[in-house]
């Protein structure tokens, strides 16, 4: 399959059950929003390391926030539910309690229950003030700023984690621009992020490495330094090769996030030094979740860009 | 659940006791099981049909013409549908309701809403003493749901309320608030004196600082995110705290160790 010059590659994507939730962080400025959503979010690229993977999803405007101010929805997802139960109320504690003027809300309602403020609460040391009223419970806790106001608890979803796509271009310029087009597409898809840097992956991993006790290392056949050295997937006129990573609420939301951010790369094409896109998989046996590329973009492959 | 709609056949001459006509008792039941129901009428017990013609009504709802002041505990330990009053009622009215409508365009007695702890009330006039306070020897007031009245209200309402939200549009008589656990009072019209003694936490919105007694303190003018967010999230708010951000916030009734809030939006 190609598509404007870029071979889309007979693979898959796979990816992992994941449970996740969302929260509503807001603020006075849209700023401090953003910052409480980037500093919540931070150091939460991939579970292996940082037991959680999170990034802001999107912006909210005040007309649609709990309390009329700008805000923005951050997810985080984690490999289960007591892992999720114990990272929220750490990031909240530490990043959003402490960020000045922000409160933050539940962003999901439906699935089970994870603490918000139900766990941070006591930093109040007493003088904590909940509201019940149909059925919703918030906290008002007092702080030096004045009032930190937070929800007692949000919701969860089962949702997928490692959806990926990665991009062979011909030199590291082109690759990173490709990039970067893909991420600015799919951040316009509600219901995923993207939770490494920037949205990019410079360092895709293989399962294993020669080294005890390491368990992930450097994805050799789609490293081009190591072309020749190791059997590659690269062809010769791949230099560089960059990866999206995609977590979501849902199979539909990834898969949609994949094909948006496959388009904005072709788009861009062979022209642009695009060679082929590809993506990563353990053979399909670990992970349940199979973003097949060809069958994404048959479905809805943009007829311009072909 | 089949509705139905009881008409008084006179004026009654002694209190009845209503509590057991709610939606939920009537589901199921035939015209005639209706009829027959006893209910009690002043020392005695009389059959419905003594005192009310029954027409079947709307799905899931219970309608009762007229109204009485002399009709007790109606829509007591309801817990769904709906009950609509076409006038006064006595006292007791939503005793212990746990879930539904209970609409009553005319005045109440003493107790409404007593210890209710889910549903939604709405009074069409002014309600007596003791409004969502704790029956008589029990230790804690309304849980939970909503209750709005468009009158005023008689002492003592909200007294030892533990949850939900209260929305008196008229003035609240005398000791509003007194000794209350949690949940939301909010008065638009006058407060009476003595309110908040005893207050261990809750919270009473009005327009104008009440008269307090001393164990209140005024923290001063302080701007709270949670008023717009009550505004957004309680319909039954957003009126009254509108564009609100800052509010006067007095904190009482500390000389009981009580954390209680009077809030004056600005």
């Amino acid at each position: 399959m190609i598509l404007n010059g870029v071979e889309i590659r007979d693979t898959f994507a796979e990816a992992f059950p994941m449970v996740g939730t969302r929260l509503i962080i807001t603020a006075d400025t849209p700023e401090w929003a953003m910052i409480a959503g980037r500093t919540t979010t931070g150091f939460a690229t991939s579970v292996i390391g940082c037991g959680c993977e999170a990034a802001v999803e999107r912006e909210i405007p005040a007309s649609e926030t709990p309390d009329g101010r700008p805000g923005v929805a951050i997810l985080i997802f984690a490999m289960d539910f007591g892992s999720l139960k114990k990272v929220v109320p750490l990031r909240l504690g530490q990043c959003i309690l402490t960020c000045p003027t922000t409160a933050c809300y539940a962003g999901i309602d439906t699935g089970k229950r994870v603490p918000l403020a139900k766990t941070i609460r006591y930093f109040a040391d007493g003088f904590q003030i909940s509201k019940k009223i149909d059925q919703k419970r918030f906290w008002r806790l007092p702080v030096m700023e004045g009032e930190f106001v937070c929800d007692e608890d949000t919701g969860s979803v089962e949702g997928v984690g490692g959806g990926n796509f990665l991009i062979l271009a011909r030199t590291r310029a082109q690759a990173l621009h490709a990039a970067e087009a893909a991420v600015k597409a799919m951040t316009t898809v509600e219901g995923i992020i993207l939770p490494f840097p920037g949205g990019v992956v410079r360092s895709g991993s293989k399962v294993g490495s020669k080294y005890k006790g390491l368990f992930a290392s450097t994805n050799d056949a789609y490293c081009p330094t190591l072309r020749g050295v190791r059997p590659s997937a690269l062809p010769p006129e791949v230099g560089s090769v960059l990866e999206i990573v995609i977590d979501g609420v849902s199979f539909e939301a990834v898969s949609q996030a994949t094909r948006v951010g496959i388009e904005a790369v072709c788009a861009i094409g062979a022209d642009g030094g695009i060679v082929a896109i590809d993506a990563g998989n353990y053979g399909g046996n670990l992970g349940p979740f199979h973003f097949k590329l060809r069958e994404i973009m048959g479905a809805g492959a943009n007829p311009g860009a072909a | 659940m089949s509705g139905a709609v009881l008409k008084p056949r006179a004026a009654l001459e002694a209190r009845v006791d209503l509590s057991s006509v709610t939606p939920g008792t009537f589901a199921g039941l035939s015209l005639r099981e209706i009829e027959q129901m006893m209910l009690p009428c002043g020392g005695r017990a009389v059959p419905l049909a003594e005192l009310f013609f029954v027409e079947r009504g709307p799905e899931g709802s219970l309608v009762i013409e007229i109204g009485d002041p002399r009709l007790d505990h109606v829509g007591a330990k309801m817990d769904g549908g709906e009950l609509l009053v076409d006038g006064p009622v006595g006292a007791w009215a939503g005793h212990g309701m746990s879930g539904g409508t209970l609409r009553i365009a005319g005045g109440t007695g003493d107790f409404l809403g007593a210890e209710l702890s889910g549903g939604r009330i709405k009074v069409a006039g002014r309600a007596g003493a003791r409004l969502g306070a704790a029956s008589s020897g029990s230790r804690r007031g309304m849980s939970g749901g909503v209750i709005r009245i468009t009158g005023s209200a008689g002492p003592r309402a909200a007294e030892r309320q533990r949850g939900g939200l209260i929305v008196i549009e008229g003035d609240a008589g005398e000791g509003l608030a007194t000794e209350m656990i949690a949940g939301t009072v909010c008065v638009l019209g006058a407060i009476g004196p003595l309110m908040g003694r005893g207050m261990k936490r809750g919270t009473v919105l009005t327009r104008t600082v009440p008269e307090l007694p001393a164990g209140f303190v005024d923290t001063g003018t302080q701007e709270l995110i949670a008023l717009q967010l009550m505004a957004r999230r309680v319909p039954d708010l957003s009126g009254f705290l509108d564009k609100a951000t800052r509010a006067r916030r007095l904190v009482g009734d500390v000389l009981l160790g009580g954390q209680g809030e009077v809030l004056v939006p600005e």
